[in-house]
């Protein structure tokens, strides 16, 4: 049995490495967008695609910028973009996106979400300071696992663990899926049906990294001993070896099962540190920090390079480099398998840095490219990347958005020194959010809900959120224009940051001309037409 | 995306719908499948859970044990099915029980409030991985239009009491199929146009934004695109069925039927739904969870379950909607056979009941049985899968039918699970 793990451990690692030979990579010194460029277009010139052109400037900007800081452009910001005839015009607007403070709180909202969803607790104080400094993810990852070392109150980023301490099957499947990219759940009951690598020893093998750890009261503690016992589906029963995803199979130190009265003891020790509201002892032996070792050793590695790399791809191209992003195993081919180890080989080469990723990943042309497929060929799969994916706003970039949207241009001018904006725009994204309190977030097979349409459709909120003629609204700036023309101008810049086409133009005026003796009215109705259209609902 | 195999939805709903998205294959696999016309027949098949949050008694309910240590101060009353008797706070559910199966053997393994009220709703346990549609998105999927201009999956929890406990979730099927989920008075929030807004502006800003939208979907047709334009196709619609949920549109004489209550009248709304082709309208009454006084909780729950649940049986018969409505009585667990200090009977799982009213039930059937003091399922035992299947198949709809999610198959119940038959028209 153990040889034949051994086996299976061999052939994974030959399965994963593909293609093992770095020299078959590209070499390590190019940057992440030549990269990445290179193999996606390769890959295009063997199916014989051309790809989309670029987006233009002003598609280009509120994409950058939803991604990048989580909000649309102002129409000052859309309009200095679009009339910027420098020629590094794009680096050095990512660059100044994320330098900004706006960059960090997109990046905690991003992760919050990714790493806390569907869990009643929030790592936005950890986030917030980790970003803050660019921390390595694999840091990140050592502080959620594990805890941070100055944080002996468990305020911080063990709340992941925290979160989830209840249910251990949990808290084994979410690790795995968020930072190995498998899903190794459906091997719970009997090996996986559909994937050859996952056995009933690996789910297990997962969980016992996490079976000594407890939550009492407000902390979460870890003990010295206790082992898994799982069944087969035909009956046999096992003691669950600690093993990572590799099939290794970790020596530990000897533990010992405590007798009853000792346990008793233990208890009423952990009764009393809950009563005055102190941590639980640390173990001596943590079989969680075991797993953070094991994770970031240079043979299994690539589990969790590959993992955030998939994820950052999802997040900027629309989906990863392997469908769905916790199925990364042997069955399941990358789209790009070279490009998903350069990448990952660049993410452990450079420790970790998800800025240089995420600034590799913005700054490629495959990122750039507009989203209409307007050859007349069909539209190519999604995984040729041959042009960009419409993605659904999350709940937060789609309030500000609104928000944004529906306030006067004038209350944010282009003449306002950045800081100043900024204090402005803070209180936007605030009232997005709760705005957006009915939105879904975006999850594979995404649909808009009704309750979001008949909420937009007919709640006083949204229509005192977005359609009351205060001075700062949108509205009351329309008001001011004599020439309807100049209204529409004004409203489709301001929701969309583009200027409206002929067409529109035209569709909305044919509008208001009929409302002409109640132009105020009218407005309101277009302006509520603009902010619901799919165009304000998408990143595309 | 939950690629999910051919189901008479995307036949019906791909044209409706007019969205470009239309590169689904499945579609055409759905033409040449045998069971098509099976799907479109049961077109008009609805589903009403009555949901006795907390948990009900069996004892004071379905499953009395007078004369027993057990069994409470209450006696127990023949029924119109021979042999077969009730408690007598249910005396004109008694008379009625020729509509009914009664399943007394449900062992559900699971009496916390949280856990067991998701097992039933679920049919099954959650999956760290993987969010399970609950019993309304599944009906609504398999019974709803997709254009539907009435709500598919209505959901009526006015109490607090374990509200939280009252799972609605979509799950894997995505929020098309979310509840509409009512926690203050009987009528929806955000389904009538504010006053400000004149019906006329209302029309023409969405013909405008649906032109807008359209424009921009051109060259970038795709799944989630599709979904908001259809999400705003539907809100029109469901704003006309606001009248649905207003009662005073019906005679005194029937609402007196149902009675005052609040119970009374959602379950009257919930008729009216299902008559408009509502697939699915759970009514939750709280709070049955009796640790103390359990015999004045049920004395009081008990009679308005029985006037109203009748009122319910009789109009969906009078007006012929009974053959194609079921009526189900859930809850998360019973109550324990034994009477604790404060005269009450706390969490019990080990054997309770369920009831299944109309729709592709053998009626007046009585399935399983709970031994004499009521501890322990004697015969028959079940689980929540096998009531959900036994729900499934008598709406006919295949139990055993796969989702997709991803290339994982799911079926509607848990691998091996069988309807219980018995009770199977």
């Amino acid at each position: 049995m153990r040889s034949l793990l051994g086996l299976l451990a061999v052939a994974l690692l030959a399965l994963l490495a593909i293609p093992a030979a770095g020299d078959e990579l590209l070499p390590a010194d190019r940057t992440v967008e030549e990269v990445i460029d290179h193999y996606i277009e390769l890959k295009l010139q063997a199916a014989g695609v051309s790809p989309a052109p670029s987006a233009d400037d002003a598609n280009l900007l509120r994409r950058t910028m939803l991604d990048v800081v989580g909000r649309p452009p102002t129409v000052a910001e859309a309009r200095a973009f679009v009339t910027d005839a420098g020629e590094g015009k794009r680096v050095a607007l990512v660059d100044r996106l994320m330098a900004s403070p706006a960059f960090i709180r997109q990046q905690v909202a991003e992760f919050d979400a990714l790493l806390m969803r569907d869990t009643k607790a929030s790592l936005r104080d950890y986030l917030t300071k980790a970003f803050g400094e660019n921390r390595s993810w694999d840091r990140m990852f050592r502080d959620m696992i594990v805890g941070e070392s100055d944080d002996p109150q468990q305020k911080g980023a063990i709340a992941f663990v925290r979160a989830r301490a209840k249910d251990q099957d949990r808290l084994a499947t979410d690790t795995s899926v968020l930072f190995f990219g498998v899903n190794v759940s459906c091997a719970k009951c009997h090996d996986h049906p559909l994937v050859d690598d996952w056995k009933q020893e690996h789910y297990y093998g997962m969980k016992s990294f996490f079976s000594r750890t407890f939550d009492v009261g407000e902390f979460v503690g870890e003990k010295d001993y206790g082992i898994v016992k799982y069944q087969t589906a035909l009956g046999a029963s096992h003691d669950a070896r600690l093993m990572f995803l590799t099939g290794e199979v970790l020596s530990e130190p000897d533990a010992k099962e405590p007798d009853d009265n000792a346990k008793k003891e233990e208890k009423k020790q952990l009764e009393e540190l809950k009563k005055k509201k102190e941590p639980p002892p640390s173990p001596t032996y943590s079989r969680r920090a075991r797993l953070v070792e094991v994770a970031l050793q240079p043979q299994s590695e690539p589990w969790f390079a590959r993992a955030i790399v998939n994820h950052l791809f999802q997040r900027f191209f629309g989906r990863g480099l392997v469908m769905p992003v916790d199925q990364m195993h042997s069955g399941n081919t990358p789209s790009h398998p070279e490009l998903l180890a350069w990448l990952a080989r660049d993410m452990q080469s450079h420790n970790y840095d998800l800025k240089r990723m995420i600034r590799g990943m913005v700054l490629s042309r495959a990122y750039a490219r507009s989203s209409r497929w307007e050859s007349a060929s069909p539209r190519p799969a999604d995984d040729l990347f041959a042009a960009a994916i419409v993605r659904p706003l999350t709940p937060w970039q789609y309030g500000t958005s609104l928000k944004l949207a529906a306030t006067n241009p004038d209350t944010l001018s282009g003449k306002l020194p950045a800081e100043q904006l900024e204090q402005r725009i803070q209180p936007l994204e605030a009232a997005g959010r709760s705005l957006a309190e009915k939105v879904e977030y975006p999850a594979d097979g995404f649909q808009v809900s009704v309750d979001e349409a008949l909420f937009l459709s007919n709640s006083e909120k949204a229509m005192q959120e977005l359609l009351q003629g205060g001075d700062d609204s949108l509205l009351a700036k329309l008001t001011q224009f004599s020439d309807r023309r100049e209204a529409i101008e004004t409203a489709v810049w301001n929701v969309l940051g583009r200027g409206p086409a002929e067409e529109e133009l035209q569709a909305l005026d044919e509008f208001l001309a009929r409302r002409h003796d109640n132009l105020p009215a009218a407005y309101k109705q277009m302006i509520w037409a603009l902010l619901t259209s799919s165009e304000c609902r998408f990143n595309y | 995306m939950p690629a999910i195999l051919p189901t008479r939805r995307q036949f019906l709903g791909t044209a409706a719908a007019g969205a470009a998205f239309a590169a689904d294959m499945t579609v055409l696999n759905c033409l040449r499948s045998p069971v098509l016309a099976e799907e479109l027949k049961r077109n008009d098949k609805r589903l009403i859970v009555l949901w006795l949050a907390g948990g009900a008694s069996q004892l004071e309910t379905f499953d009395p044990k007078p004369g027993r240590a057990t069994g409470g101060p209450f006696r127990a009353i023949q029924t119109c099915l021979p042999g077969v008797q009730i408690c007598e706070l249910l005396p004109r559910l008694a008379e009625r029980l020729k509509y009914t199966a009664v399943i007394r053997s449900l062992d559900t393994g699971n009496g916390d409030h949280g856990g067991a009220s998701r097992l039933m709703h679920l049919g099954r346990r959650d999956e760290p991985s993987l969010k399970y549609p609950d019993l309304g998105a599944m009906i609504a999927r398999e019974l709803g239009r997709a254009d539907s201009q009435v709500p598919d999956y209505v959901s009526f929890y006015t109490a607090t009491e374990g509200r939280g406990n009252a799972v609605g979730q979509s799950g894997f099927l995505g929020a098309r199929y979310n509840a509409m989920f009512l926690t203050e008075g009987n009528t929806p929030p955000n389904l009538r146009r504010l006053e400000e807004v004149t019906d006329l502006d209302h029309q023409e800003r969405a013909d405008l934004r649906r032109l807008l939208s359209e424009r921009f979907a051109r060259g970038r047709a795709s799944g989630p695109l599709a979904s908001h334009n259809e999400a705003y196709s539907r809100v029109r619609g469901l704003m006309a069925s606001e009248k649905l949920f207003d009662i005073s549109q019906e005679p005194q004489a029937i609402r007196d039927k149902y009675g005052p209550t609040l119970f009374g009248e959602q379950c009257l709304i919930a008729r009216r739904l299902v008559e408009a082709g509502t697939p699915y309208v759970k009514v939750s009454r709280a709070w049955w969870d009796s640790h103390g006084q359990n015999f004045e909780t049920h004395l009081e729950l008990c009679s308005e379950l029985d006037y109203v649940m009748s009122a319910l049986l009789d109009d969906l018969h009078d007006r012929g909607l009974l053959k194609h409505t079921l009526v189900a009585t859930l809850s998360e667990f019973g109550r324990t056979p034994q009477i604790n200090a404060s005269l009450g009977r706390d969490h019990f799982a080990s054997a309770w009941s369920v009831t299944l009213s109309g729709c592709g039930i053998k009626r007046g059937s009585l399935y399983g049985k709970s031994d004499d003091d009521g501890n322990t399922v004697v015969e028959g035992k079940v689980g929540a899968a096998q009531v959900f299947a036994t729900i499934f198949r008598a709406l006919g709809i295949d139990h055993k039918k796969d989702y997709h999610v991803g290339s994982r198959p799911v079926p509607l119940t848990d691998p091996g699970t069988e309807p219980i038959k018995e009770v199977l028209a």
